[in-house]
């Protein structure tokens, strides 16, 4: 419980630090409101040209391409210690004194960042989510609502292992490592769309090693009422908790690392 | 002239140094070519459009192997400004604007001729309707390296457009992503220009960002006939000659109001 509030305290701190400068925030803001809106024109001019793929309309796309902004936006907003800032924290030596305090080093690296310009990412996302559900006239009931709500919360526990690779590999080879970018990035690429357009290598990697089809298609599908691959009603449900799965795993092999961690010495 | 030369010659140097990061951006810039290859191609398999599919492909792989021309900034210029030490830069004997422009030639040339070539490569082996296809014609190649070359002077003088707005500002993030925002959109990286909505054709393409690669690639995959290289070449010119008159004056009028920042 400590934690949570250690968390909560020093997020507020952090947002508070952020708006010492506002029209910098601003201007930040209005420019990741600009870019996600860019990648979702992209979205509306394939959905413009091409109408569907396969069996999805265009409102599913909207969907898909909304679950993925939101949950892949949270997680920079609330992770940006590991999604961002860990590479430098290693480089510059900063993790050394997390190292000598009386507290996780996970929980300090998380509790270290926070990125509030991505609220805009998230409202694109949200805008997406809306539009693509009344495009394909999604009936709401309770069920699906908690179905949304677990799948994006697995994915952001999903996306947040999926960086902590790239944080673990970084405490070995102090450079962060490009190539996990395929993973994270191209995961958000390539998962904004469902995984079902794919060849069976691509659909294999996001199934098995990166499991956005787990956490995010198999209960969107199921919630845009055209279950993937017909599977029944409790896969929406079960699948996606691989995300906390990979977290988990991801955790372990964290704390692991840290053990054969190296300052830098500046 | 030739200050400017050995500047170009130091940079390109430099820049090979940065062989082990460049696999790496080699690996994942080929992964995202072959998931929006894979995506072109699913939405291809039922609706085919006027672009063949071949040409989509071959689009994509282009922009991914130029990927580094597009996406390169000299990170030393903002922090010289946010530290002062631009006062060196402004004690030299040499123009600051060609003096920056030569730099990050460098960098966009040698950074994307080491990405790209062995990337084309590869792409070039991956089986038909996945991997790039031969040009055109002998001719629409030649004219696609020619068009290359006002393509990049025009990237290396937007580049110090974006540079110029940015140099105002001791924090530059915001201005700076927008501007390349709106770059990576209308050069054809997020979506190639051909899928743009066909009524917006006339006017993207004469956008200076279409000059850079777009233009380029339509002539490589024969999109445009050879024939129209004649009038698309001096758009690009054209462009390439607004842009650095535009970046000259921003950076001239900076100069003027520049702060040394203390410390």
């Amino acid at each position: 419980m400590n934690t949570v509030k250690l968390y909560i305290r020093s997020m507020s701190m952090l947002i508070k630090s952020q708006l010492q400068y506002p029209l910098s925030f601003f201007m930040q803001t209005i420019a990741q409101l600009i870019m996600e809106g860019g990648e979702m024109m992209a979205v509306i001019l394939i959905v413009n040209r091409f109408e569907e793929v396969q069996e999805w309309t265009g409102g599913d796309l909207f969907f898909f391409f909304g679950m993925m902004s939101v949950s892949f936006y949270l997680t920079e907003l609330f992770g940006r210690g590991i999604t961002g800032d860990f590479p430098s924290m290693v480089r510059s030596g900063r993790l050394d004194t997390f190292l000598v305090r009386p507290r996780g080093v996970l929980t300090q690296v998380i509790c270290g960042g926070v990125d509030p310009r991505r609220i805009t990412c998230i409202a694109v996302g949200v805008a997406a989510l809306v539009m693509g559900s009344r495009m394909s006239a999604i009936l709401w009931t309770p069920l699906k609502v908690l179905a949304l709500t677990e799948s994006i919360a697995m994915s952001c526990l999903l996306i947040m292992g999926l960086f902590m690779i790239e944080a673990i590999f970084c405490i070995h080879s102090v450079k962060s490592v490009e190539l996990v970018n395929a993973l994270t990035y191209g995961g958000r690429s390539a998962c904004q769309y469902p995984i079902d357009i794919y060849p069976r290598p691509l659909r294999m990697l996001f199934t098995v090693i990166a499991p956005f089809a787990l956490t995010l298609h198999v209960p969107a599908a199921w919630i845009l009422g055209k279950p993937l691959y017909g599977l029944p009603t409790w896969t929406a449900f079960v699948t996606p908790l691989s995300g906390i799965v990979v977290f988990v795993l991801m955790t372990f092999l964290f704390h692991r690392g840290i053990r054969f961690y190296r300052s830098t010495g500046s | 002239m030739r200050a400017y030369l050995v500047v170009f010659r130091m940079r390109l140097l430099m820049e090979l140094q940065y062989r082990g990061a460049m696999i790496g951006g080699i690996l994942c810039q080929m992964f995202f070519g072959l998931v929006l290859t894979a995506l072109y191609r699913a939405l291809y398999a039922g609706h085919p459009q006027s672009v063949p599919i071949e040409h989509v492909v071959s689009y994509v792989w282009l922009q991914q192997a130029f990927f580094r021309m597009l996406l390169a900034t000299d990170p030393d210029l903002l922090d010289k400004i946010r530290s002062g030490n631009i006062a060196y830069d402004m004690c030299r004997p040499v123009n600051m604007y060609w003096f920056y422009y030569a730099r990050i030639a460098a960098q966009k040339l040698m950074g994307s001729l080491m990405r790209g070539v062995p990337m084309l490569m590869v792409a070039a082996l991956l089986p038909k309707g996945w991997g790039l296809t031969l040009p055109d014609s002998p001719l629409g190649l030649l004219a696609a390296i020619l068009s290359l070359v006002p393509g990049f002077f025009c990237m290396c003088a937007l580049e110090n457009v974006t540079m110029g707005f940015t140099m105002r500002t001791l924090d530059p993030r915001g201005i700076q992503s927008m501007l390349n925002l709106l770059m990576m959109t209308f050069s054809g990286n997020i979506l190639p220009l051909t899928l743009f909505p066909d009524s917006w054709q006339r006017v993207i393409t004469l956008l200076p960002y279409a000059q850079l690669l777009d233009a380029p690639i339509r002539l490589y995959t024969g999109e445009y006939a050879v024939t129209e290289a004649f009038h698309i070449i001096p758009v690009q010119a054209l462009w390439a000659g607004l842009l650095i008159m535009l970046g000259t004056g921003i950076w001239k009028a900076n100069r003027k109001r520049m702060i040394v920042q203390g410390g």
